[in-house]
């Protein structure tokens, strides 16, 4: 059955309105009690999914792995990881999941595989082996020396000795993930046909992984070079011609001037996260004033037709800080990870519910910026139920541990033996899962599932909130941040935010809007409605309103 | 000097002094200028009289001196009738008159949003048009008003003699290229002084005052909540930290020295240069906007009332740069010190150290940024060590003269 039957909804642009999902499937739910989360566990999850509002589920890597580097160390493109599923396996979850209308997009790690790929295997055993150049080779470590290292607490060097061929192969990231060589045309083919495989599948895309560095030159840092973007429209091209409506999302950990390359001129990606305004909105809130917010709003270009951004409050990985000053840095760390087992790199591996000292009001007025500010928010599993993080596992498995479903034994993540899970599921007093659990917020009409959820249906309710224009008001008082969402897509809204914890007044200049009558989008509430003179506003402690502005007529 | 004439007055300029005699006696920044001779009357002359707009609604530019000071008044008229759709306030009216068509209303022309909007046209030789304009009430020595949100316009009741220090800073910063500015866009001058100053509007902006009471909300709010203070010291661990963004005021200060350096030129002493001074550099005087920080003012700024800041730029004023930074260091104490008295009397105690640390922690911060900027060492001329012995003889004895003693460390 093709995809635009199963669908019902064919708009190709559908990524520009959509919330998006993103799940570890280890750590999902265990369908078939091997301690394992697994691709049928997903499929038996999507009533959840559906009900929750979400658009677009992406799935961590799937692919077999040694799971050295949390299944972005692939070591087949070509197939399921054993204990996750079959091929035919994400087959079902795909149908199952598009007839509820919703989409599944997976990672594509492009830049390197991991050493037990065949591939490299092949590579490594000679210098005149059939993929002798599809990794990066030299025979001493001095070259791209101006290429930074990501893994700085793991990595001394990006270059790797290998005794079989005696020479050095070059990783960006850890040893153990040489980098692909795509100045060679038979890897360009290779990735291509990775490509073709899961999309006539049915998958509606990729979250292309470390895309900045793919071509490599040397005297330059390896990022975001001519090779890279060429390389990606050859991608783009291939999907235009024979998998419309499927999604390109790029993963570009850099500024947004030059994340915006990324877009093309509408003919490369589809969407690229913006991440320099994920730290600046947890900084804004501890300073309690916009400007970390606005600053980054007001460098971030305007996009080409039929593009958009994903922002997001959290993910699978550490709370990066890369794109911040030295300065910045220190202050994050020090308002957020006072504990240096928090820190990773350079950033912050915690879930948002422990960031925000479990605070509610703080994390309900983060998921009203992310809902409201320009791009297709991407929730992290858990989050939605303000689940906690466990600093003491390894690497960034802090904040992958298992979705905490219902109070039961493993949190009803698995009936596996304790001992066989994946990680161990969160169980301290707070953030456990006898207290935080899918099946009690269910339950409670007050959780903040259900007030998400809401969040969630009136923001599919008011488009202008997913593309329309961005203004941000004028506001007499530094801790409110004020921004008008409008376009031809419907009612323009107004988002009035308080980043403080204390109440605050605010006087927003809105004449250009004489008239109109402002009305709160989760009560239906009428506001005064707007004159000439400034108009004065009283906020709770960290509150949050959406308004319609609606017009009357005369 | 258009002719008295012009108006809908039968009493010509003998009339229109006498009117605007009893006008300015009423209006609180006459008084203010005027001070005790208002209370013994006003002997008021015209100066100079400039018909803007014929016919009604009317506008003219009036100069006018009163007891050896000059004003300028910005007046219209409308006939009786039309008057019942403006906001005119009976305090703003000058007089009933009369002309050829029948009774009029000559009244303060700056409450009168259409006529403020032709005002801008004047202002900036017609190069710039509106849609709305809105007052921003002073009871300073100007009317401030803002159009569509993107231009403003200081319109200078009390005339100063020429050059007035205001517009001259700001139009010579912006010829050598300082653009940490709300830039001038026009500059309306007569021979008998400086009528008005538009400058563009930045909305989103906030003034550095603002954003000091904001970061000292946070931190004194430890005291109150009973929450641990932070060492000594480490004030910038606190969430609402305003050490960053000093730091960047550090470095906007220091560019800003060095652009009035160019544009003035360098003054020797014996020690180090001497340049044209702000003179009156306060949290008041800076904004943040969207892109950093910008100096807004130079004299009475235009969108704070009177008392905010200290005394307006009366002269020109030279001197070594670290004395402009003296100035905003006192005036963190002072910000300190508002923030301070809003605490409950139990927490008074605790409230001050942390104000003490607050204000240690943002000069320092501050003066890093000043100091470490490009080309600065040659304005300053001193080692670091220097420049911080300087700051601690000029700086404690000034917050104690305030009687802000718990700050003077």
């Amino acid at each position: 059955m093709s995809q635009q039957l199963l669908f019902g909804n064919d708009d190709p642009r559908w990524y520009e309105r959509a919330v998006f999902y993103e799940l570890a499937p280890r750590s999902f739910y265990d369908a078939n009690g091997d301690g394992i989360g697994d691709l049928e566990g997903i499929r038996a999850k999507l009533d959840y999914l559906e009900w929750l509002g979400v658009d677009c589920l992406w799935l961590l890597p799937y692919y077999p792995s040694p799971l050295r580097d949390g299944g972005y160390d692939v070591s087949d493109f070509m197939t399921i990881a054993p204990e996750l599923g079959r091929v035919e396996d994400l087959a079902s979850l795909l149908e199952e999941a598009h007839r509820r209308h919703i989409r599944i997009i997976s990672d594509l790690v492009m830049n390197h595989t991991s050493d037990q790929h065949p591939w490299f295997a092949d590579s490594r055993s000679s210098r005149g082996a059939a993929r002798a150049d599809w990794y990066i080779w030299a025979d001493d470590d001095q070259g791209f020396s101006q290429v930074r290292i990501i893994f700085v607490d793991a990595e001394p060097s990006n270059w790797t000795y290998e005794p079989g061929r005696g020479q050095y192969f070059f990783h960006r990231f850890f040893h153990h993930q040489p980098d692909l060589n795509y100045a060679n045309p038979e890897v360009v083919e290779a990735m291509l046909e990775v490509v073709r495989f899961w999309l006539d599948l049915g998958l509606d895309g990729f979250r292309l992984d470390a895309v900045a560095y793919l071509a490599k030159e040397e005297g330059t840092s390896c990022e975001n070079l001519p090779g890279t973007h060429a390389l990606l429209k050859q991608i783009r091209r291939e999907v235009d011609k024979n998998y419309s409506g499927r999604l390109l999302l790029a993963e570009v950990n850099q500024w947004p001037s030059d994340v915006v390359e990324y877009f093309g001129e509408g003919d490369e990606c589809h969407m690229a996260f913006h991440f320099p305004l994920m730290p600046r909105m947890f900084m804004a809130i501890r300073r309690e004033q916009r400007f970390p917010i606005t600053e980054i709003l007001a460098q971030t270009p305007a996009l080409p037709e039929g593009c958009q951004w994903g922002i997001f409050l959290r993910n699978h990985d550490e709370l990066t800080l890369e794109m911040v000053t030295d300065d910045e840095r220190d202050y994050m760390y020090s308002e957020y990870a006072r504990d240096p087992r928090m820190r990773r790199n350079l950033g912050i591996r915690r879930r948002l519910a422990t960031l925000v000292e479990n605070d509610r009001r703080v994390a309900e007025l983060l998921h009203s910026l992310l809902l409201s500010l320009p791009g297709a928010p991407v929730l992290y599993y858990g989050d939605e139920l303000l689940m906690g993080d466990n600093v003491y596992l390894g690497d960034r498995d802090s904040v992958r541990t298992p979705m905490q479903w219902t109070p039961d034994r493993n949190g009803g993540f698995s009936t596996a033996d304790f001992a066989a899970l994946v990680l161990p599921p969160i169980m301290d007093p707070v953030h456990g899962f006898q207290a935080v659990n899918v099946e009690a917020q269910e339950r409670d009409p007050s959780s903040f599932l259900h007030w998400l959820r809401k969040m969630i249906r009136v923001r599919r309710q008011y488009p202008v909130l997913s593309s329309g224009e961005l203004t941000v008001l004028p506001a007499d008082n530094p801790s409110v941040i004020a921004y008008l969402r409008d376009g031809p897509e419907g009612p323009t809204v107004l988002c009035v935010n308080n980043l403080s914890r204390f109440a605050q007044p605010v006087v927003l200049s809105l004449a250009a809007h004489e008239g109109a009558h402002p009305v709160e989008l989760l009560g239906r509430v009428p506001f005064p409605p707007i004159t000439s003179d400034p108009y004065l506003m009283t906020l709770p402690p960290y509150g949050s309103f959406w308004f319609e502005l609606r017009q009357v007529p005369a | 000097m258009s002719g008295s004439s012009a108006l809908p007055l039968p009493g010509g300029t003998a009339e229109l002094e006498s009117l605007l005699g009893s006008f300015l006696a009423r209006q609180p920044w006459a008084q203010a200028e005027l001070g005790a001779s208002a209370r013994r009357g006003l002997t008021t002359e015209l100066v100079d009289l400039a018909l803007l707009s014929a016919g009604r609604p009317g506008l003219a530019s009036v100069v006018v001196g009163a007891n050896g000071s000059r004003f300028h008044v910005v007046l219209g008229w409308r006939s009786v009738t039309e008057m019942a759709g403006t906001p005119v306030g009976p305090g703003s009216v000058v007089a009933a008159g009369a002309d050829v068509v029948g009774e009029v209303v000559l009244y303060d022309a700056l409450e009168d949003d259409e006529l403020s909007l032709e005002l801008l046209s004047v202002a900036t030789a017609g190069r710039e048009s509106a849609r709305r304009c809105r007052v921003v009430h002073s009871l300073a020595s100007h009317a401030s008003l803002i159009y569509d949100e993107r231009l403003f316009m200081k319109c200078y009741r009390v005339i100063e003699p020429r050059p007035r220090p205001e517009i001259e800073m700001m139009i010579a910063l912006d010829r050598v290229g300082f653009n940490h500015l709300l830039a001038p866009v026009g500059h309306w001058a007569r021979g008998s002084g400086d009528l008005a100053l538009v400058r563009e509007f930045l909305p989103g902006a906030v003034e550095g005052k603002a954003l000091a009471l904001t970061s000292l909300r946070d931190l004194l709010a430890r005291a109150v909540t009973g929450e641990d203070p932070p060492p000594f010291g480490t004030i910038g661990l606190a969430g609402g930290d305003l050490g960053d963004e000093l730091r960047r005021l550090g470095q906007t200060t220091a560019e800003m020295h060095l652009a009035l350096a160019e544009a003035f030129g360098l003054g020797q002493s014996p020690g180090a240069p001497r340049i044209r001074l702000h003179g009156d550099y306060h949290l008041r005087r800076v904004m943040r906007f969207e892109s950093g920080w910008l100096v807004a003012g130079f004299g009475d700024d235009p969108l704070v009332s009177d008392e905010a800041g200290s005394a307006s730029l009366g002269a020109e004023k030279r001197g070594h740069c670290l004395e402009d930074v003296a100035d905003l260091f006192v005036s963190l104490a002072q910000v300190a010190a508002e923030a301070v008295s809003l605490q409950p009397p139990s927490t008074l105690s605790h409230s001050r150290q942390l104000a003490s640390g607050w204000v240690a922690h943002n000069s320092g911060a501050f003066l890093n940024g000043y100091l470490t900027s490009a080309g600065i060492e040659s304005l300053v001329a001193m080692e670091r060590s220097e420049a911080v012995s300087f700051l601690l003889e000029t700086v404690p004895a000034r917050v104690a003269g305030l009687g802000l003693d718990f700050l003077a460390q």
